[in-house]
């Protein structure tokens, strides 16, 4: 039961921080609307970030994976396709040359991921706090066990 | 609209409207009865038009009638004012009366069917008799217009009558509307409606007019001219265009005159910038987005800054001084002649942010009894749209650069081989003199083939000292401070250079090009400055980063959705470059030479990003392309150069610039960094309207661009432009700029190959065009029922043409093997940058026919005008007995008939042609005689319109295929070739397109 502990509280704190990557993203992309951060910085700041999100992203639905929580997993899996198919097709990075024109879209995209990582944050939350009760109440149970032989 | 323009009339402009004063009378009474009929209902109101247009089959005043009453009741006012269209529609119609009738009316009976979907047949027995009577008929009928009033309300009866007389009976629509080839399936209901009460009135119109006598087809369409001709004259502002697939295509409206700038704004804002600088698609700006969205062109600027002005006219420059200079302190907006001074001229108000600013001190003065500030007319900036600040610290974030050349020169075997790399070292020698900026230019050069060449040219040293690096993947600079020089002070060791550099690499066999390094090795040199690189690249990038693959030649990735990779970079190192150049001022121009592919897609993303050109030389050979980058090359190093420059537009409230297009970088939302731009570049921005509602009557544009002049002055060039805003559509169109228009849809096309097929991007051009004409027909032909016709307004009747001319230019033309991928990659880069008269000029050539003016031994230079008439672009123009010049701003391609007379080629070439000599070596120079001066002299006129490229004069015999066929036939844009349609059948097809969802 400790395993599945470990396995939530790590997915927990992979979720932040792919939320905290993409809100960094997007944060990154208003300011460039609003004409706080040129192109350069822009870009070369997203473009830095974007494969440790791939990363963790497919980490995580890894260890879904091989955890065998499938109903988690085929929810993340469509997204890790999605970023091999980018990687795969060079286009991962933003182009600091369209980065104007393609400032919406880029925007919208991460707004949809952001979405999505948030409705995956609650459920790891949800599993988190369902396995972290039973544990206690299990350990409740096992310490009256204990005190009634 | 009508009550915002009355001025409309005014702008006719052109004395043609005169033949017609009649008109306007003519039209008074239908005013009377127009309202009339609207007053009536709505009902009665569909019946009036069908009336109207009864009568124009059978009688011409009745035509007229009908354009009127539509009119008014639509736009009781507005109608009057577009008599601009007249003009053109009565030199059309003139020329196409004689000649239409006859085609139509063989053909009217095939062809008017298949529109009308109607059975004119019967009728046609009395075909030969409508075109002529129709002609004839043109005068009187206008005699009787005036009595037409007192049947305007009969009209619709008589028409009806007259129809179904003809033999429509079956077919009610058709009795209403008359013309038979008009219907479109959105009129039949509403026509079918108001039926019933024509046939009553039928026997007064038989009976009245004379009209029966051409029942037939003929008088039909006959009417149908007239009717439009009326209409026209009544300034609904439309053009007849074809219908008939017998039309003549002589009657086809042709840009002969070449661009045309829009002179009515100008007459209504005189403090306007010229429009050389700044070109607007609509000279009305739609005050709704609803009313933006009915305008289906883009809605856009086109913006010239450096625009080369003739003598006299030059931007003066204005130096405030201390005082700094005045600038809204909100909307930054600089002074402008359309701020107003307020409260005895202690303060300004902002014409685009209206607010309230302080007049400084230095600048104050008072004002006089009209407002007016007393020192108004000395000071430009408030009197001129253009003029140029110079600016003070302020405006620097580091000392203004020096003017700064580099050279990346290819020694590779190939470049030294087609003599490209001696052209370029005299070039370069021979400019050296005349590079802006001396004393303080800046100059270095680096020469590649597997290795890397630096030049140390110190002035201390008296030969330049050549240092290889070979070590490809980790590129050093061996010597960081005297690669890039003072011009002034080691001229000599450059000169000595520039002497041996051909001779250098003579006997070089090295085919290998590390251009990818070269370029990382010229980036490190010139980081510190900025400046212009220059690249002269022969071969294909094929060692170290950036290495390029072969991929043009694969067919089969055509009309796939690969087919658009081919003509974006492949290596993204290109675009990483070229963002890391403009980050650094670094403007780059690409001279491509190869015979073979060279991935000009990749190359020319960095002159995208930095502001530069592509020129590109397919097999360069010394002896013939030569002449061309000499002066190509002494252009781009001597031609005036702002530097280190930055663009930005600024527009009144509630409007907003959202995309831009050309070459440049966008380094913020609005902010085009241009690290080197010059005279021959042209940027295009599309506006979007962010409020639903504009409420203010005017919107002011004002383009500033700060650069640092090659004298090392830090400068604004600042332009300012006043557009109205308008309510109604029409005004739009009546405002339209074709020249900025054509811009606008060249770059949005290329754009689109890029992502798209270039299937897909000629069929969004096509279909913007159809949606924009169909909303014009909309507009006028629904009420006065001309079905048939095709009409535009008159500001824009070359679009058509230039549409066509678009699809089949280099870039969109066809599929893989019309054009070669390097040449449309080029040819799509040279177009984004393009001014509006170069690309119309590249878009409807001149074809000019020049023996008579040669052999006509009195006639001087001065009087080439008489001889010279621009032809049509078909190979119909072309008489085997002519010697002809195609000139497109490119290049000229004489063309040489078969039965032209012996001697004139003997003077000209100096060969005789019959001994069939391969006119593609033969070069024109001049010879001693009269006729070869007269055209040397011809040829140096045609090139002083267009100073911006080297025309070469490529020679062609008729007959000589297949150099024929690809130089001159796939340019005849009027005949069908490239798979594509002519002109005629475009024409019918956006017509077919128009009406099928009308």
């Amino acid at each position: 039961m400790a395993w599945e502990l470990l396995l939530w509280l790590i997915s927990f704190f992979v979720s932040i921080a792919l939320l905290a990557l993409v809100i960094y993203q997007l944060i990154c992309l208003s300011d460039l609307e609003f004409d706080a951060l040129n192109p350069y910085d822009t870009s070369s700041r997203i473009n830095l970030v974007v494969i440790p999100e791939f990363v963790m992203q497919g980490a995580l639905c890894t260890l879904f994976l091989l955890t065998w929580h499938w109903f988690l997993f085929l929810i993340t899996v469509p997204v890790t396709f999605y970023h091999v198919r980018l990687y795969l097709r060079r286009k991962h990075l933003l182009d600091v040359t369209e980065i104007f024109r393609l400032v919406n879209e880029e925007k919208k995209y991460r707004m949809v991921k952001l979405g999505f990582y948030l409705v995956l944050f609650f459920i790891v939350i949800y599993r988190l706090v369902v396995v972290a009760v039973t544990l206690l109440i299990d350990e409740d149970v096992d310490m009256h066990e204990s005190y009634t032989f | 609209m009508a009550s915002e323009r009355p001025g409309p009339p005014t702008y006719l402009g052109k004395p043609t409207i005169s033949p017609f004063p009649a008109a306007p009378q003519t039209t008074m009474p239908f005013l009377s009865s127009g309202p009339v009929v609207g007053s009536e209902g709505t009902g009665y109101r569909a019946n009036t038009p069908s009336g109207s247009n009864g009568p124009p089959m059978s009688s011409p005043p009745s035509t007229y009638a009908s354009p009127n009453v539509g009119v008014h009741q639509r736009f009781p006012s507005q109608q009057y004012p577009a008599p601009v269209q007249q003009i053109s529609n009565l030199r059309g119609p003139p020329a196409g009366q004689p000649v239409l009738p006859p085609p139509v009316l063989p053909s009217a009976q095939q062809v008017l069917p298949p529109p009308g979907s109607f059975r004119p047949q019967p009728q046609i027995p009395s075909m030969p008799m409508g075109s002529p009577p129709q002609s004839a008929n043109l005068q009187p009928p206008r005699g009787i217009v005036p009595s037409s009033p007192l049947e305007s309300s009969f009209s619709a009866p008589r028409s009806a009558l007259q129809s179904s007389l003809h033999g429509y009976p079956s077919n009610q629509a058709n009795l209403v509307s008359q013309v038979p080839p008009m219907q479109s399936p959105s009129f039949l209901a509403p026509q079918g409606g108001y039926v019933p009460p024509p046939p009553l009135a039928a026997p007064v119109g038989l009976s009245s007019r004379e009209q029966m006598q051409h029942p037939g087809v003929g008088p039909p369409v006959g009417a149908m001219q007239n009717l439009v001709e009326e209409f026209q004259s009544l300034s609904v502002g439309s053009v007849p265009g074809s219908i008939d697939p017998g039309l003549d295509p002589k009657a086809l409206p042709r840009p002969f005159e070449g661009d045309l700038m829009p002179n009515s704004i100008a007459k209504m804002y005189p403090l306007n910038c010229h429009s050389r600088y700044l070109r607007l698609t609509t000279n009305a700006i739609p005050n709704s987005q609803s009313l933006l969205s009915r305008w289906h062109f883009p809605l856009a600027a086109v913006i010239h800054p450096l625009a080369e002005a003739p003598d006299g006219e030059e931007v003066p420059i204005v130096n405030f001084g201390p005082t700094g200079i005045i600038r809204c302190r909100r909307c930054r907006t600089y002074v402008n002649p359309y701020i107003t001074f307020t409260d005895g001229g202690r303060k300004w108000r902002c014409n685009i942010c209206s607010l309230l600013n302080d007049v400084p001190g230095e600048y104050f003065a008072h004002l006089d009894a009209t407002g007016r500030r007393i020192d108004n007319d000395q000071r430009p900036e408030l009197t001129k749209g253009s003029v140029e600040f110079v600016a003070p610290t302020e405006y620097m974030v580091r000392p203004p650069m020096p003017p700064l050349y580099f050279f990346l020169i290819d020694v590779s075997v190939s470049a030294v081989r087609s003599g490209m790399l001696e052209v370029v070292a005299k070039t370069i020698k021979s400019s050296l003199d005349e590079l802006p900026g001396f004393p303080r230019t800046q100059i270095g050069f680096l020469t590649f083939d597997s290795t890397l060449h630096f030049y140390n040219m110190k002035s201390s040293l008296s030969q330049p000292q050549m240092m290889v690096v070979s070590d490809l993947d980790d590129i050093f600079v061996p010597l960081p401070d005297d690669l890039l020089v003072n011009l002034s002070e080691s001229r000599h060791v450059v000169d000595a250079f520039l002497d041996s550099l051909p001779s250098m690499f003579q006997e070089n066999l090295n085919v290998e090009s590390a251009f990818g390094p070269a370029l990382k090795a010229a980036f490190m040199v010139m980081s510190q400055l900025g400046g212009k690189l220059l690249i002269f690249q022969s071969t294909l990038p094929s060692l170290g980063i950036g290495r390029l693959k072969l991929r043009g030649d694969d067919p089969r990735a055509y009309g796939t959705d690969k087919e658009h990779a081919l003509r974006i970079p492949e290596d993204p190192l290109y675009k990483q470059m070229a963002a890391d150049f403009s980050k650094y001022q670094i403007g780059v121009n690409v001279y491509a030479f190869s015979d073979k592919y060279t991935d000009i897609a990749s190359l020319g993303t960095l002159a995208k990003y930095t502001g530069g050109q592509v020129c590109y030389y397919p097999g360069f050979q010394s002896s013939i392309h030569g002449e061309k980058l000499k002066y190509e090359l002494a252009r781009d190093l001597t031609r005036e150069t702002a530097w280190e420059a930055v663009m930005r537009i600024r527009c009144g409230k509630g409007v907003r610039f959202t995309t831009y297009h050309g070459h440049f970088m966008l380094r913020s939302t609005d902010l085009l960094a241009l690290p080197a731009v010059d005279c021959d570049k042209a940027f295009a921005m599309q506006l979007s309207l962010e409020d639903t509602l504009l409420t203010t009557q005017t919107v002011y544009f004002q383009v500033a661009l700060l650069y640092t002049s090659s004298s090392g002055e830090r400068r604004i060039r600042v332009h300012t432009a006043a557009a109205p805003v308008v309510t109604d559509l029409g005004e739009m169109y009546r405002q339209a700029d074709t020249g900025a228009i054509v811009s606008l849809f060249s770059r949005l096309a290329i754009e689109r190959t890029l992502s798209y097929k270039l299937e897909d991007a000629r069929n969004s051009i096509q279909q913007r065009i159809v949606k924009a004409l169909r909303e014009y027909r909309n507009l006028y032909a629904v009420q006065h029922r001309l079905g048939g016709r095709m009409i535009y307004p008159g500001s824009l009747q070359f679009l058509l043409l230039y549409g066509l001319a678009l699809c089949k230019s280099i870039p969109l033309r066809g599929g893989f093997a019309d054009v070669q991928l390097d040449e449309r990659c080029a040819a799509g880069y040279t177009m984004m940058t393009l001014p509006i008269a170069g690309l119309l000029k590249l878009l409807y050539p001149r074809l000019i026919r020049i023996d008579e003016y040669l052999q006509n031994a009195s006639a001087k230079i001065d009087d080439f005008g008489k001889f010279s008439k621009s032809l049509p672009l078909t190979m119909q123009s072309l008489d085997s007995r002519g010697l002809y010049i195609y000139d497109d701003g490119f290049r000229f391609i004489m063309w040489f008939g078969k039965m032209l007379s012996s001697d004139i080629a003997v003077n000209l070439l100096g060969v005789d042609l019959s001994t069939f000599p391969d006119l593609s070596k033969v070069s024109l120079c001049e010879l001693d005689n009269e006729m070869s001066r007269k055209l040397m002299a011809i040829l140096k006129r045609f090139r002083a319109s267009n100073p911006s490229y080297y025309q070469l004069p490529q020679l062609l015999r008729q007959g000589e295929q297949p150099r024929e066929a690809f130089l001159l036939f796939a340019n005849l844009l009027e005949d069908q070739n490239c798979g594509t349609c002519g002109y005629v059948d475009w024409m019918l097809q956006i017509h077919r397109q128009i009406q099928q969802s009308a």
